[in-house]
């Protein structure tokens, strides 16, 4: 890539990433390189914090957290990309708020001078989904594949936090989005939408029953497509899928339930060349058979 | 009984004793007074997926009673609040701009601060992690060998010194 499309961004890893699933961490930055983009890892940043619980606990407390962590981008005085749905809504909603509501900012920032850091509002966020269609562009991602997908079948799901509420997230519309699918087509697979493909995945309910039926009928939706792999941009969403995935063959006794989860990102490196290993798809419990084939095609 | 002041006779139900305080407390955790602009359409009930799955939850109804202020039954331990996804439907949907996942979140608020909602030891236990580690989730043994097999680097401790003066 020349040198005058080098884009430097930084970094926010998040937390069940890194800890749980570093093999999307690993794809995402074995990826971005051949896109034209450096990934820049900063000192300081602590979880976002998540914005289900945490957010549920305290919201000015969860504001104050996410607002320190984007003051550690802008002291570097650079742009964040996150890598999960849940990191992108926390960052996102405390800069609309904080760049809209003057005495929140106040407030927040009187927190902050405690640690002597204050939050200016200079950083924007971006999902890397959206970073590399709005600053790599989807023909350079297309351009970067080396073996193309072709004939894969990718049951998309957008997952609700990577869309919603639209005016703060501003990455496409929310009932009618495209970006992923977008991002598969350049991939050379295709992708397949399935009649539950808006349906949430649940986790952040709290009943008996209603949880694991959602995730049931949603994954038995999934199957009836027939696809050959579940394509996520959320380590929460894939946790669902993937041993929850297991749980649920168990408890409804229905072998159908078996559509492996994968992160975009490991899609894109095995397009790009790398090894099933290289992006650890070789760990998810579900496995994908249909992706060895194109591991073992040649580069 | 005598008619008094915030104090509604229904047509075909109960008497209704309105809290306005409730919807006070409510407003100081959401931005603005947002729920005073509902006018019952439902709008957020038909794409709810707890509608959907969990019988009687109903996102209008919520509105509802933080309109009425019936505290009790929004904060006490047999609440709704816990049982919506957070997929913000409803705030895509609404048409007055309530954003009625952010009440039912200022419920959720309300309920902590109290110490009486159900997922509590998951929140709790939540917030104290990364209040200790500055992560949801800890680093374990498992992590640390996925992490070599990538040729990732390890994972260092997170200084979370900060946090706590911010959060003090």
């Amino acid at each position: 890539m020349a040198n005058e499309n080098h884009k430097r961004f930084a970094f926010f890893p998040g937390c069940l990433i890194p800890v749980r699933y570093p093999q999307m961490e690993a794809a995402i930055r074995k990826t971005l390189p051949k896109l034209g983009v450096e990934v820049v890892d900063l000192a300081g940043f602590t979880c976002c914090p998540d914005p289900i619980y945490f957010k549920s606990y305290d919201k000015t407390a969860w504001l104050a957290v996410a607002a320190r962590n984007l003051a550690v981008a802008e002291e570097a005085g650079l742009n964040v990309f996150t890598i999960c749905s849940g990191c992108t809504a926390t960052l996102s909603e405390t800069y609309q708020q904080l760049n809209t509501n003057k005495n929140l900012r106040e407030e927040i920032n009187q927190r902050l001078a405690r640690v002597g850091r204050e939050y200016k509002g200079t950083a924007t966020i971006r999902h890397v989904a959206t970073l590399i269609r709005d600053e790599v562009g989807i023909e350079a991602v297309a351009a970067s594949v080396v073996r193309p997908l072709d004939g894969l079948k990718v049951a998309i799901h957008y997952g609700c936090h990577l869309l919603k509420p639209s005016h703060v997230m501003r990455v496409d519309d929310p009932d009618d989005p495209h970006i992923l699918d977008d991002l598969v087509t350049a991939l050379g697979a295709t992708p397949v939408r399935h009649e539950e493909w808006i349906l949430c995945c649940g986790k952040a309910c709290k009943h008996e029953e209603a949880p694991a039926a959602m995730m049931y009928d949603l994954l038995k939706s999934v199957a009836a497509v027939e696809a050959d792999v579940l394509g996520v941009v959320c380590p929460s969403c894939f946790n669902e899928f993937d041993l929850g995935q297991v749980r649920l063959a168990r408890q409804y006794d229905d072998e159908s339930l078996k559509t492996p989860a994968v992160y975009y990102f490991q899609l894109l490196g095995l397009a790009q060349g790398l090894t099933l290993e290289e992006v650890g798809l070789h760990r998810h419990k579900v496995r994908a058979p249909a992706l060895e084939k194109y591991a073992a095609a040649a580069v | 009984m005598p008619p008094k002041k915030n104090k509604k006779k229904s047509e075909d139900g109960p008497t209704v004793t309105i809290d306005f305080e409730f919807k006070k407390l409510v407003e100081k955790v959401v931005d603005g007074t947002l729920v005073n602009y509902c006018y019952q359409c439902g709008a957020c009930v038909g794409d709810c997926p707890s509608a959907r799955y969990v019988e009687g939850f109903n996102p209008r109804e919520i509105m509802l009673k933080v309109l009425y202020g019936f505290a009790e039954e929004l904060v006490g331990p047999a609440s709704p609040a816990w049982q919506c996804t957070n997929c913000y439907n409803c705030y895509e949907r609404c048409p007055q701009n309530v954003k009625p996942v952010e009440i039912i979140i200022a419920v959720k608020n309300l309920m902590a601060q109290r110490g009486i909602y159900p997922a509590k030891a998951q929140v709790g236990d939540l917030v104290n992690t990364v209040l200790e580690t500055g992560r949801t989730a800890p680093v374990t043994a498992m992590t640390t060998k996925l992490r070599e097999e990538l040729g990732l680097a390890p994972l260092e401790a997170i200084d979370t010194a900060e946090l706590k003066k911010i959060l003090e």
